[in-house]
């Protein structure tokens, strides 16, 4: 098994590829902080947040887990239950929002 | 290892949604008491200790074991600072009057936080056991795939983090998971399902 998963391997990122990543992580996190403390509506501040941390979600998913240059049934097992979750935590904000007031 | 961290998406996405669920309910929120810069600087400790964790790999996988080690032992410590600052903030916030018995706010906050902490802990104590093996010889180049699962789980934890980070403490400030309950809840209406 552990041959087998060898095989579908791609070749790994150098350690700059990484640092360059973790500076850019860190760029993004400086900037959810200072959008944070911007006085734009709500909404639009959602829609910056929200997008802000997929991409920190997408480059340590990607790189750091090396998923981008893996077997694409890693992707399968792990984005499909993460679709599930998301559509699981919108369908209960809908059906709790006037459930509980 | 994928199919694992699969079903912990599941187990953090309903941590995270019930939470967001009770926010507001059950004697009010209390964003008020978050310290964001405080948070700020865990997450970027997080972060940093994700770099560590892939520069450990690389270091095995290229066979300089010292870099190697060096590099895990980087990530256990992050991970300890990270756990280190939870815990001050949890202390923080008891002071101020929430617990996890407060309401529903305090108690969903705490178990999706002392959770994600938990898999922190856990983690730690496989990476130093890791970093002890490597001294007896048990991990080396040739089995540097044991260092990738556990960097795999290391990197997991830390964006189950970067959700939390994002969309509780920045996003869940504004209670715009209202707003996103009602265009859902519209939504459900219009296609029947409610």
């Amino acid at each position: 098994m552990a041959h087998e998963v060898e095989t579908h391997h791609g070749s790994h990122p150098g350690s700059g590829v990484y640092i360059k990543i973790a500076i850019i992580l860190a760029v993004l996190t400086a900037a959810e902080v200072a959008v944070f403390y911007l006085d734009i509506t709500s909404w639009l501040m959602t829609m910056i947040l929200l997008a802000l941390a997929l991409a920190k979600f997408v480059l340590v998913v990607g790189y750091f887990m090396h998923l981008k240059m893996d077997d694409r049934r890693f992707s399968l097992l792990f984005f499909f239950p993460l679709i599930v979750m998301v559509s699981l935590a919108v369908a209960l904000m809908a059906l709790f929002h006037n459930l509980t007031r | 290892m994928w199919a694992f961290l699969g079903s912990d998406t599941l187990f953090f996405g309903t941590l995270i949604a019930t939470h967001l669920v009770y926010r507001g309910r059950g004697g009010g929120t209390q964003e008020e008491i978050f310290d964001i810069l405080i948070t700020t600087v865990s997450t970027f400790v997080l972060l940093m200790s994700s770099l560590a964790m892939v520069l450990a790999l690389a270091g095995f996988q290229q066979g300089k074991i010292g870099a190697g080690r060096f590099w895990l032992a980087a990530t256990a410590l992050l991970g300890s600072v990270f756990i280190g600052f939870q815990m001050f903030e949890f202390a923080e916030f008891a002071i101020h009057g929430l617990t996890p018995r407060t309401n529903l706010f305090g108690s969903t906050f705490f178990i999706m936080t002392g959770f994600h902490g938990t898999h922190v802990a856990i983690g730690i104590l496989w990476l130093w056991s890791l970093f002890f093996a490597s001294f007896k010889g048990k991990i080396h180049q040739g089995n540097a795939l044991e260092i990738e699962i556990a960097g795999l789980y290391w990197h997991f934890v830390d964006i189950v983090w970067i959700v939390i980070f994002g969309v509780v403490y920045l996003v869940g400030a504004y209670g715009v998971e209202d707003r996103v309950a009602e265009g859902a809840h519209s939504m459900a209406r219009i296609i029947g399902l409610v």
